[in-house]
């Protein structure tokens, strides 16, 4: 399928991926389906993907595994524990435990799409009790349905902390919440008024917060007549967000950031390629798990138009290199750099939450990127759980230099290489004898600095 | 030279092809040439150091023979055969020496009365409004600095600004795309295992073969990371030059401009650099807490303008040290001061218009018990904005400001 998204027919973009001759299933694009559906594949897990069928596989991966009750009870108690220190850079550290641990990753990646956008910061909130509160709400709606999801974020007091919207009196609207309900949560800029947005903000009065708690204070709300988006009526919060996602443009608006998140950083789709999974939301009263699973099997999905055309989040970098090798790492730590990369967990910059794409690059974040994988290989406050990296790749069935530079690129390298870039790299790893598991490791390291090696 | 265009040159020179193109010169002279050259056309630098707490003003640019100074401050009272007079009725801090040297070279400019209307009295509230340029109640998503990043700065390798410091990133860098790194040390931009000789080459190597034309985010990343490598080859290269022959004091506030200088010395294409300095919220015992700060500014702040005059980047660096307020004129029951409002700010450089600027605010003529401000801090930032780094303010600030005549 052609890579220029203006080109391709929106009718056959969605349709199931057939592998054939010339798109043949295997590992390279089960590895591309992980860390799309996740973080990463690890090399027994793509082995057994390349013999099961790409749209089994996938809806495997949406559906997710029996809870893990021993996972989910020691996620539990380090919450806990994380929650008693009362310092938030500490939950950066415990959501990235589950990361790098989940076994349903497609819930904790769709989990860091809903954060990133209802983007909320804990160096405003403070408290880490409400931000881990507003947490276990993406959570739960993260592949579910969109309305009920909205609904509960405007009543989340993170959010409402966040937003300066902690105060709403009917005699001076607080306007915060109603336009960003609009511009960056439903419908996207240009799709309402400034009138709009008075009329709106008038239907959240008496929506508070006080002592972290949500609460409706009925005498002041404005119990007048409020006319918006061609309907009028005594409006209250909860018509308001039901009128808004009523706008032909939020299924759009939702299903764009999707394929932006899931398809490709960059061009921006053409409106005829988004439509039929904006209408699949209408049809399915918003249900965002039926589209992600549509879209992970789709043709589009796994052409060059999708494939490589990401470039890794620091979090899907770091989370997805010790997902594939079963990696373990202190995980203080790695919130601190990935801050420095500028993606801290429960730390979004701003309102609109991670730019992505080519912001996330820049002399300071590739030095870093590359620091940051060094020292993961370098098993510094790291660890494998094959003991180190050269019994796992003997285990992978790659020995020799040759055979060592190939698995690795296959497991954790989206594109291919130029073959001039391999030859280096096997050098590289021929060279490096001395310790056990260090040549692998510094093969690794070499390859983070790859141009390739960002693309996910 | 452009920044990029030399950044070209010197990440080719990593690689086998420049040099054989170029066969009687050396690359390192090349390098130097074209660092010469930019030392002379790169482009201007901003450097903001914030004073946190609320500096007193008062106690920092002295009006000294005004007598309601003197009745006021009737035990933090500076006289005036302490201060280092400016003129004859206002005078430095005598832990200022360094300021009146500035001064005296030409290379300093004191702004005063600067402020704001209505003025909030709260640090965190005042604050953001110097942050962002907005009050409380208006879209407050980005800073000053960051908004006009998002306006200006090109997507690519450059580092556009950065913030040194272990806490919280000033609210000032905020922006919704460019990615603002807070740095604590210059160590940071290496690569590391940068001295190891095989791995480098490898990766070198690797990164010689063309990529695929027709993949942009491909060529994109290329392109960054061989500038990336240019950079870090280029820190450790200002790094194994050693110190600098300027004797930076030992306090916090010099360790970072001293970073400052080197990373300018290596030249990433960053416009704006943040640093901080705590502490100036002095309600109680004033005297000796004040004048170590302002010891520790001044000082560090010499060293800096010394340094980068040695290293050639002065003409193009200006520094704004500025406070979210100033403090009250009649000092409380604690030998300190509370919260005010207007106060001096300072602009640093060889190409500043020295000397005070604007008058000093009047000490009977008050709003409830502070100075009246009589300079809006938007024209200084139009100021920095429009005339210094050559972006466009109007949007940034929410309206047009005049910049104020303070550049020669």
């Amino acid at each position: 399928m052609n890579s220029d998204l203006s080109k391709i027919d929106p009718r056959q973009a969605w349709q199931p991926f057939v592998p054939d001759a010339k798109r043949p299933w295997n590992r390279a694009l089960a590895a591309h389906l992980y860390r799309r559906a996740g973080f990463a594949a690890t090399w027994d897990q793509l082995t057994a993907a390349v013999k099961q069928e790409p749209a089994e596989l996938v809806a495997q991966l949406v559906r997710g595994p029996k809870t893990d009750e021993a996972f989910e009870r020691q996620s539990r108690d380090l919450a806990e524990a994380m929650l008693a220190t009362g310092n938030p850079q500490n939950l950066s550290a415990w959501w990235l435990h589950r990361m790098i641990g989940a076994p349903h990753p497609l819930l904790e990646k769709t989990t860091l799409f809903w954060h990133g956008h209802f983007a909320t910061s804990a160096a405003k909130v403070t408290d880490p009790r409400l931000m881990l509160a507003q947490h276990e709400l993406l959570r739960q709606h993260a592949l579910g349905k969109f309305g009920p999801l909205v609904q509960a974020v405007s009543r989340d007091p993170a959010m409402l902390i966040y937003l300066d919207s902690t105060t709403n009196r009917k005699v001076r609207p607080n306007e915060n919440y109603a336009r960003e309900l609009m511009e960056l949560f439903c419908l996207g800029e240009g799709n309402y008024s400034e009138q709009d947005i008075k009329q709106i903000a008038r239907c959240f009065t008496g929506w508070e917060v006080r002592n972290g708690r949500f609460r409706f204070r009925e005498f002041q709300h404005d119990e007048g007549s409020k006319t918006f988006f061609g309907k009028t009526g005594n409006f209250g919060g909860q018509d308001a967000v039901r009128i808004v996602l009523d706008q032909p443009a939020a299924a759009e608006f939702i299903a764009g950031k999707l394929f932006r998140f899931f398809v490709c950083d960059e061009p921006a789709p053409p409106p005829a390629l988004i439509d039929p999974l904006a209408e699949q939301l209408r049809k399915n009263d918003f249900t965002t798990g039926p589209v992600i699973e549509r879209i992970l099997s789709s043709r589009l999905f796994f052409s060059g138009a999708s494939v490589g055309r990401k470039i890794r989040s620091p979090v899907e970098l770091s989370v997805g290199l010790l997902r594939a090798l079963g990696g373990a790492t202190n995980v203080y730590r790695l919130a601190e750099e990935l801050a420095q990369l500028g993606q801290a967990v429960f730390f979004p910059p701003n309102v609109k939450g991670w730019e992505g794409g080519r912001y996330w690059i820049n002399t300071s974040t590739l030095l870093g990127r590359a620091n940051l994988v060094g020292r993961l290989v370098s098993g510094e406050e790291s660890k494998f759980a094959a003991g180190d990296l050269a019994q796992l790749a003997e285990r992978c069935g790659a020995t020799s230099p040759e055979e060592v530079v190939d698995w690795l690129l296959e497991l954790l390298v989206a594109v291919p290489i130029p073959r001039k870039a391999r030859e280096p790299l096997v050098k590289l790893a021929r060279s490096t004898g001395g310790a056990a598991g260090k040549p692998v490791g510094t093969v690794i390291h070499a390859m983070s600095l790859l141009p390739e090696f960002q693309l996910g | 030279m452009s920044t990029t265009r030399r950044r070209f040159l010197s990440a080719s020179l990593g690689s086998s092809a420049m040099v054989a193109m170029t066969p009687r010169v050396p690359g390192f002279l090349l390098e130097a040439a074209a660092r010469e050259q930019d030392n002379k056309q790169g482009e201007n630098v901003l450097v903001v150091v914030q004073l946190s707490g609320g500096n007193d003003g008062l106690n920092t640019v002295v009006p000294y023979a005004d007598d309601a100074y003197g009745r006021n401050r009737f035990t933090l009272r500076i006289g005036k055969d302490q201060v280092r007079k400016i003129d004859d009725y206002a005078g430095f801090h005598p832990a200022m020496e360094g300021f009146a040297k500035l001064l005296e070279d030409e290379k300093l400019a004191i702004v005063q009365g600067v402020g704001y209307e209505n003025p909030n009295r709260s640090h965190f509230e005042s604050m953001d409004i110097w942050h962002t340029a907005r009050r409380k109640g208006q879209p407050r998503r980005v800073g000053w600095l960051g908004a006009s990043l998002d306006a200006a700065a090109r997507v690519g390798p450059d580092v556009p600004a950065m913030h040194l410091g272990q806490g919280k990133q000033p609210l000032a860098l905020a922006s919704l795309k460019v990615n603002v790194p807070s740095i604590r040390s210059l160590e940071s931009f290496c690569f590391r295992d940068g001295k190891d000789r095989a791995l480098v080459g490898a990766i070198e190597q690797a990164l010689t073969p063309k990529r695929d034309a027709n993949n942009d985010l491909l060529q994109f990343l290329h392109g960054s990371t061989s500038a990336a490598l240019a950079s870090s080859r280029r820190i450790q290269e200002v790094l194994g030059r050693g110190k600098t022959t300027v004797q930076y004091p030992a306090t916090k506030l010099a360790g970072k401009l001293r970073d400052v200088a080197q990373l300018i010395d290596a030249d990433l294409g960053t416009r704006v650099y943040y640093v901080t300095l705590n502490g100036f919220d002095t309600h109680a015992a004033q005297n000796n807490a004040h004048a170590a700060l302002l010891g520790e500014l001044a000082g560090a702040l010499t060293a800096f303008s010394e340094d980068l005059k040695s290293r050639g980047h002065d003409r193009r660096v200006l520094t704004l040290a500025f406070s979210e307020f100033g403090r009250r004129l009649r000092e409380n029951a604690s030998a300190g001061t509370d919260h005010g409002a207007a106060a001096p700010l300072f602009l640093i450089g060889p190409r500043v218009k020295p000397g005070l600027i604007g008058r000093h605010p009047s000490l009977t003529d008050l709003t409830s018990g502070d100075l009246k401000y009589h300079t809006d801090f938007r024209r200084v930032y139009a100021t920095l904005l429009e005339n210094w780094l050559g972006w466009k303010s109007a949007e940034v600030l929410g309206g047009k400001y005049k910049p104020l005549n303070v550049l020669a």
